[in-house]
This record gives structure tokens, sequence and C-alpha cells, in this order.
């Protein structure tokens, strides 16, 4: 900091060494005739109005944009993805409902393979967490890590067999939990119209996908609980609108899937696997599109095929435009800092 | 020239503050002055009406709306009624508002300048410009600021930070600090201290090395006020220092901090909480230390260390908002607000202390000639002397070489035209969407003051008669300042001229009364 240039004014009339005090004041006295320097000081009397200001000292410490960082344009595409998948995914569901509600679909199908590609994620996740306890030789902090990362583990510093036990103990929970309350949740709604579910449902996942995390990295926690509990609140009502137990029970199974689980591994993947990541990223908009696109038309696979074309180049150009318009945007910015803000603390370490 | 001033705001006692001292003060020093001042406040607990405080300081309790911490609700128009009405009956010439964040005072501004008066605003608080809270802040100050005619704040830095908020032209804008009563803030008294009772100050007596030193804070224990530094900092100062003491008085959301701290590290023996402590007793508090220590992360002026200073304290204060323009560098050790740097500020505090390097007993006398509140009301009188034309234009605005540079802002800056497509000029310059509203309120403001001065014509109010005191205390008071203006030389023919207009005006207002 250069604020010390605040503090250099010589102590004219206050100056502590007695030998050189009445010279100073001389030379005080001698440039108040003269009109001498401003100094941004307040306890002796200037030889200036109040109303005065010099225009040498006057904002010298204003710092405009400090701490700006110029985005680049890959990054920031490579930063929507995160988005994209997201959206991706709620389109994903939409259209499974859709496709369920039709009877186009069975739903344990649906869930059937979800329920695969959910297992097979805990499998490859499993086998990364190995690959943290293999990697750092003191294997308490990663388990910390690793059962703070997993929503269904609970916090144990006991090895990875004990942990798998414990996700899956906590899988057939609520497995079970979903099973018995389907019943329940089949008949939730059955006093309200389809169009306000309708609504409430579309209202619910737009706050889901308004409030989702999209930031941080793996150390971050769970997706923020409103997002999650807005999607699950949204899954609920949908459900209740469908005919049978079993497709209630599917539906609620598949949403905690898409909303609860799913979110969890794309963080990991997006740190742990940049290429599966875009991979990830390309398979769920080909998948939104031409899903979308065959919900929309009713037809079949040419349906997809054309959805997923044209969606995919939208998306890439979206993004490029969106990013393109935010690196546009950054000129605008003034941020102005100064001696004013409140400062920081710095504290080195919390007392224990 | 004498004036009828009105100060506005939402703080004034009996809530205890710094705006509401300075308020107070400010006011009592200028009635001393001549001048007549009142105070409009809103209703406290039990504190409603007028009331007369000492020196005939006449108090409006106007009763209004509070929604948080004693701060009215902003409704734009809704004061007005009762703000001409006082308006009109006290004869108030100036409106002064007080503090930024108090509606009172912003609406007070608005009313004033529609119905034709100067007004003055003082910024007493630092405002970042990042955070939401801010930036609807700082757009309800540009409002206000719009049209006013001078705003005084108490710290260049405080200035800076008022010029940039409100877009104001700086030349529209004095600094004049806040000020102590330093009788109020005495040290111990040297003969209790040392028996053998020098008048004179001899060569500065060095502490023993095992004398213990106190460390005094007294602050509303926030995070703002770096409650979270000196919660870290204490036990590395303890445990390198260990015959220091802390006193610690205030209280706040922190309190449980320190309190754990000092259980944690088992301090209790060297840390004392005395919890809050009431203004007046604040000298009582100081004076049984040898170090004040203010952590505070934001301060607009920190009048707190003036008063520290002048109890004969040596000051450790982060070096933040204003606090380096308030003392000179051998009464105060700075550091930068970071644990480290202000257990090493504070370790040399005790180093210098020690070894006898600072002349504490000498600080009363030093800081008593650079902060008075005469000083004070002197200063804001030339403020109001320039705003009403009395001080020539250029003789209030000089050092402004570049006419050019402010003729632009000659309306905001001068002689303010009252006109009201003037004012909606000033405010339209406001922001795309801000100025079109602002110009709105305005024109809605306007109209209610043709409606009030028709249904409820200033004829029909009363005009109340001056505090007595007051009157002759005019007279003295008037021919001194004349006597001291003449003996000073500083203008003589002004000098007569603004005798003679103030004697005019005493008189008209003495044919007033008796009609």
């Amino acid at each position: 900091m250069d604020s010390n240039r605040l503090l250099d004014p010589t102590d004219a009339f206050f100056s502590t060494a007695t030998v050189g005090r009445k010279k100073k004041t001389g030379t005080a006295s001698g440039t108040r005739q003269l009109r001498g320097n401003y100094k941004k000081l307040l306890w002796f009397k200037q030889p200036f109005p109040d109303n005065y200001t010099d225009e040498k000292t006057f904002l010298d410490h204003l710092q405009r944009n400090p701490r700006l960082q110029p985005y680049e344009f890959w990054s920031l595409m490579a930063d929507a993805t995160v988005l994209v998948q997201h959206l991706a995914s709620v389109a994903i569901f939409c259209c499974c409902f859709v496709a369920i509600i039709h009877g186009r679909v069975s739903p344990v199908a649906v869930v059937g393979w979800a329920s695969l590609c959910t297992v097979l994620a805990w499998v490859v996740w499993d086998h990364w967490m190995g690959q943290e306890l293999g990697a750092v030789n003191v294997p308490l902090k990663p388990t910390i890590n690793a059962s703070e990362t997993s929503p269904e583990a609970t916090p144990t510093l006991s090895p990875r067999t004990q942990q798998r036990l414990a996700t899956a103990k906590s899988a057939v929970l609520i497995y079970a939990a979903v099973l018995g309350l389907s019943p329940i949740l089949k008949s939730l709604t059955r006093s309200t119209t389809s169009d306000s579910i309708w609504a409430l449902s579309t209202w619910l996942l737009m706050m889901n996908v308004a409030f989702f995390d999209y930031g941080g990295g793996t150390g971050a926690q769970l997706p923020a609980s409103i997002s999650t509990n807005s999607a699950m609140m949204a899954s609920a009502v949908l459900a209740s609108r469908l005919p049978s137990t079993t497709h209630v029970f599917s539906l609620t199974l598949f949403s905690i899937e898409v909303y609860g689980l799913f979110p969890i591994f794309r963080r990991q993947l997006r740190a742990r696997s940049p290429w599966g990541h875009l991979v990830l990223t390309v398979t769920l908009v080909v998948a939104a599109w031409g899903g979308l696109f065959i919900t929309l038309t009713g037809s079949g696979w040419g349906a997809f095929v054309a959805g997923a074309v044209l969606g995919g180049v939208l998306t890439f150009f979206s993004m490029g435009v969106c990013s393109w318009w935010l690196i546009g945007l950054q000129k605008y910015k003034n941020e102005i800092r100064g001696p004013w803000d409140p400062a920081r603390p710095i504290i080195r370490r919390h007392w224990d | 020239m004498l004036y009828n001033i009105a100060m506005v705001s939402d703080n004034f006692y009996p809530q205890p503050g710094g705006v509401e001292s300075h308020m107070y003060q400010l006011s009592s020093k200028l009635i001393d002055r001549g001048h007549k001042v009142i105070v409009i406040t809103h209703a406290y607990a039990g504190r409603t009406g007028v009331r007369y405080l000492t020196n005939g300081l006449k108090v409006y309790y106007v009763p209004f709306l509070v929604i948080y911490r004693e701060t009215t609700f902003p409704t734009v128009f809704s004061f007005f009624p009762i703000f001409r009405n006082i308006v009109i009956r006290e004869r108030i010439e100036i409106v002064h508002g007080h503090a930024s964040l108090s509606s009172l005072c912003n609406e007070a501004i608005l009313h004033a300048r529609t119905m034709g008066l100067r007004t003055v605003f003082t910024d007493h608080s630092l405002f970042g410009f990042a955070d939401a809270g801010s930036i609807l802040t700082n757009k309800l100050l540009k409002f206000t600021l719009s049209d006013v005619d001078h705003v005084i704040c108490v710290s260049h830095t405080c200035k800076e930070n008022t010029v940039l908020r409100a877009s104001l032209d700086p030349l529209m804008v004095s600094v004049i600090p806040n000020a102590v009563v330093a009788e109020n803030f005495r040290p111990l008294s040297p003969a209790s201290t040392d028996p053998t009772h020098r008048k004179a100050p001899g060569p500065p007596q060095p502490m023993g090395p095992d004398a213990i030193i106190t460390v005094i804070v007294i602050q509303r224990l926030y995070y703002n006020k770096g409650t979270d530094l000196l919660v870290a900092a204490i036990p590395h100062i303890l445990a390198a220092h260990p015959s220091v003491r802390f006193i610690i008085a205030g209280n706040g959301p922190k309190a449980i901090d320190l309190e754990q701290m000092i259980e944690r590290n088992v301090l209790q023996d060297k840390v004392l909480m005395i919890g809050p402590v009431r203004h007046e007793e604040v000298r009582d508090v100081m004076v049984r230390g040898h170090i004040y220590l203010c952590p505070s992360l934001t301060e607009a002026f920190g009048t707190v260390i003036v008063e520290a200073a002048s109890c004969g304290l040596y000051v450790v204060a982060t070096r933040v908002g204003g606090i380096p323009e308030v003392l000179p560098t051998h009464m105060v050790e700075f550091a930068a607000p970071e644990e480290d740097e202000i257990v090493e500020a504070t370790g040399r505090a005790i180093a210098k202390l020690r070894a006898g390097k600072v002349r504490t007993e000498l600080f009363h006398n030093q800081v008593k000639q650079m902060y008075s509140w005469t000083d004070v009301a002197q200063r804001t009188e030339r403020v109001y002397d320039g705003i009403s034309g009395v001080m020539s234009h250029n003789e209030f605005y000089q050092g402004a070489g570049a006419a050019a540079a402010w003729s632009a802002t000659l309306g905001r800056a001068g002689v303010q035209s009252f006109s009201l497509i003037e004012r909606l000029k000033r405010y339209y310059g406001c922001g795309i969407w801000a100025g079109k509203l602002f110009c709105i309120c305005v024109i809605v403001d306007y109209l209610i003051y043709l409606v009030l001065e028709i249904f409820a014509p200033r004829s029909r109010i009363d005009i109340c008669k001056d505090w007595p005191k007051k009157a002759f205390q005019d007279k003295d008071k008037g021919k001194e300042r004349m006597k001291k203006k003449l003996i000073n030389d500083t203008d003589e023919s002004s000098g007569l001229l603004r005798k003679r207009s103030s004697r005019s005006r005493r008189q008209q207002r003495e044919e007033q009364d008796e009609s």
C-alpha cells in the first residue's frame, strides 16, 4: 500500500523532536504566506478555504477496476457447458415425463436405464475415490473429502468397503422410502386441475434452473438446496398426475437420480476429465434436443436426428454469441475502490 | 450575517451517537454566535413535541413512523406539510440536513428547495460502491444532492467519497472536521499521578520495563469496527508483552467472540470487559490506560481517537478511511487492517512508551488547539455566508482558477436559481430512468407546495417568538464579532455592511414580534 504518502507531511506544529521544533514552525509559517502545499490532513489549519480542492491529491487513492480479469472466449465457452448440461438434463427429464404420461415409453424402462447409468457412474466415482486414496498416502483427509462430496456416504473415517456399504445402505433406504411414499404421492393432487400442476411445475423447474449452483470445483458441497428442493417438488407434483403407483415410483426415483445425484457426478467429471465432460455435454445436448423434437412433433427417429443437429448447432452458436456479448459488456465495468471502502481484515488463522 | 437555521436529521438526542453530538454541539455554538437554530427530528419513545435544550436550542420531535434503527420510513412527500409549517413558523432561511441515511434529512432538503430555501447537507459516513444497498443509497443521495447549495464532509476521504457518490462539483463540498469538547476529555491531572507535581513538562520519564501498560478499546463490538482483528490480535500481543492489560468497553454481537477468546486463552486476569459505557463515562475509562487501540475497518472521521488523544493516550489505529488525516503522526501508530500489523504496531507503541519517547502528557493541549466546536461553527458560518450570497461568489469559490471548469455547474454551486425548470434540469441528469422519476417527484412536490399554499396559507401560520435570551446575546456577540473583525482588519467595508444588515434584520424582527 502506498498510503504512507498520506503520512509523510512533516509534523510542522507538533514535532516531537525538540531540537527541530522552532525551525520547522518557522518554515511552516513561511509556507503559509506562500500558500504552501496542500495536505490531506485535518488536524492543522490549512491556508486554504474549506472547499478548496487540490488537483494533485484529490482522489489520488482512487482505483478503478483493480481486480479486473478480462474474460477469454474459450474459457467462457467451457464454463457455459455447465449451464448447458443442466438445462439439457432438465429438458430430458421433461421429455421423459411427457413420453411417460402419453404412454409412449414405459416408466420402468426409463428408470431402469437411468438406474443403470447411475450404477455405472457410481462405479466410476468409486474408482476415482480409490485413485484419490492411492494418490495421497495419508488416508485421513481424502476420506473426509470423499464423504463430503458423496451424498449418500455417512461421514466416517473407516476404509472404502465400509463407505461402499454405507452408500449401498442409503441407496436402499431411499429406494424403500420412495416405494413407500408412492401411493401417497399418487393421490397428492387429485383435487387440483392439471393446468395448475403444469404451471406450478414450470415455475418450480425454472427456480431449479435459476438457483442451481453452477460454479465451484469438486470441493463445493451439494448443489444449493433450494434448487434441489424445488426440482423434487416439481417432480412430486408431476408424478401425482400419473396413473399408477409404478409410474409414480419410477418418476420420483428418476428425478432423484437426475436432480440429486447427476449434478454431483457432473461436477466431479468436469474436474477430473475435460474430455469426458465434453463428451457428456455433447451427449446431453443431442439427447435433449432430439427428445424435444420427438416430443414436439410426435414422430420418430428422423425428428431426433433433425433436432439433434439443429439444436446442437443452435446451442453452440448461442453459447458463442453470449460469450462474445459478455466480453463486449466488460468494457462497461466500472468498479470504484478507494480508502472509503471497508477494509478487509486479514487474520492469519483462527485462534483455537 | 445572522441566519435562522434548521438542522434536520433522524438522529438526535435522546439517542446517543456521533451525528447527534455533532448536531448538538454545532447548533449550540452557532447559537453562541448569534444565529437562531432549531433542530427537527422524529419523535422518540417518550419524547414528542417541542423541547428546549440548553442555550435555547429548540427541538421539534415530529411524529413519524420509525422502521429500522431509528430511521423513519422513507415517504417522499409526507413530511412536507408539517415541515412547511415549522419552517414558516420559525422563519427558517437555511435548512441543514445531517446523515445520508436519514430519510427525514433527504426529504427536508427536497422540500426546502421547493420552498425556495438554502440547503446544506453534512455527510458523516462512508459508503462503498459495490453492494446493492450502497447502490440504492447512492442513487438516493444523488437525488437529494442534485439540488443542494453546499455539502459539508467530515474528512477529505469523506469528501472524495461523497463527490463520487453524488456526482458533485468538488468545489461545492467543504471539509469541516468534527471536533471534541476537550474539557470533557482531560487526562488525569498531573498532581494525582505524579507527586512531584511538575508544572513545566520536564524530560520524558521512561516507564519501567515491568510497569503495567493498559490498552483501552472502546467501540461497539460490530464487524465493521474490526472486532475480529481485535480477537485475533489480543492473544499475540499478550503473549509478546506479559505486562500489558486490556480494558474493552462496548457491547454488540461480537462480544461473544471476545469472551470466547478470553476463555480459551485463559486471559481473564489480563483482559477486562466492562460492557457498554455512556458517552460521558468514556473519559473515566480512557484515563485508566496508556494506549488506545482502534481496529476499525471503516471510519469517516474517528472522533474516538481524537478523544483518546485528548485524554493523553497514545493511539494505535488502522489506516482506513479518514483516520490517517485526523491526528499528527507523533500521536498515532498506524497499522494496516491485518492481524500481524496490529500486533506489530501495538508492540511499537508499547516500546515507545517504555522508552519514554512519547510525550502523552502534552497531547491534551495539542488536541485542544486542533479541534474545537467554535472553529467548526465559524467554518460552517462561512458556508452559510457563501450560499446565501453574503460572501461574493468569487471569494467563496476562490482557488478555482479555471473558471471555465465550474461555470457549467454554476447553477449548482453558485447562488442557485430556484426556478422549477432549472431544478428539473439538475434532476434530469441523474440517470436515464432515475432522472425522469426524480423529475416527477419534484413536480409532485411542487404541486403539493402550491396546494398547501392555497389551503394552508402562510397568513394563517403563527410566527413564533424567538428564544428571548438570544435577542440580547445577539447584540453583545454581534458587537464582539464586529470588534474582532475590525481589529483583525480583514475587510472593513464588508464588516460594516454586515453590521448594518444584521442590525436592520434585528429591527425588523423586533417589529414583527411586536406586531
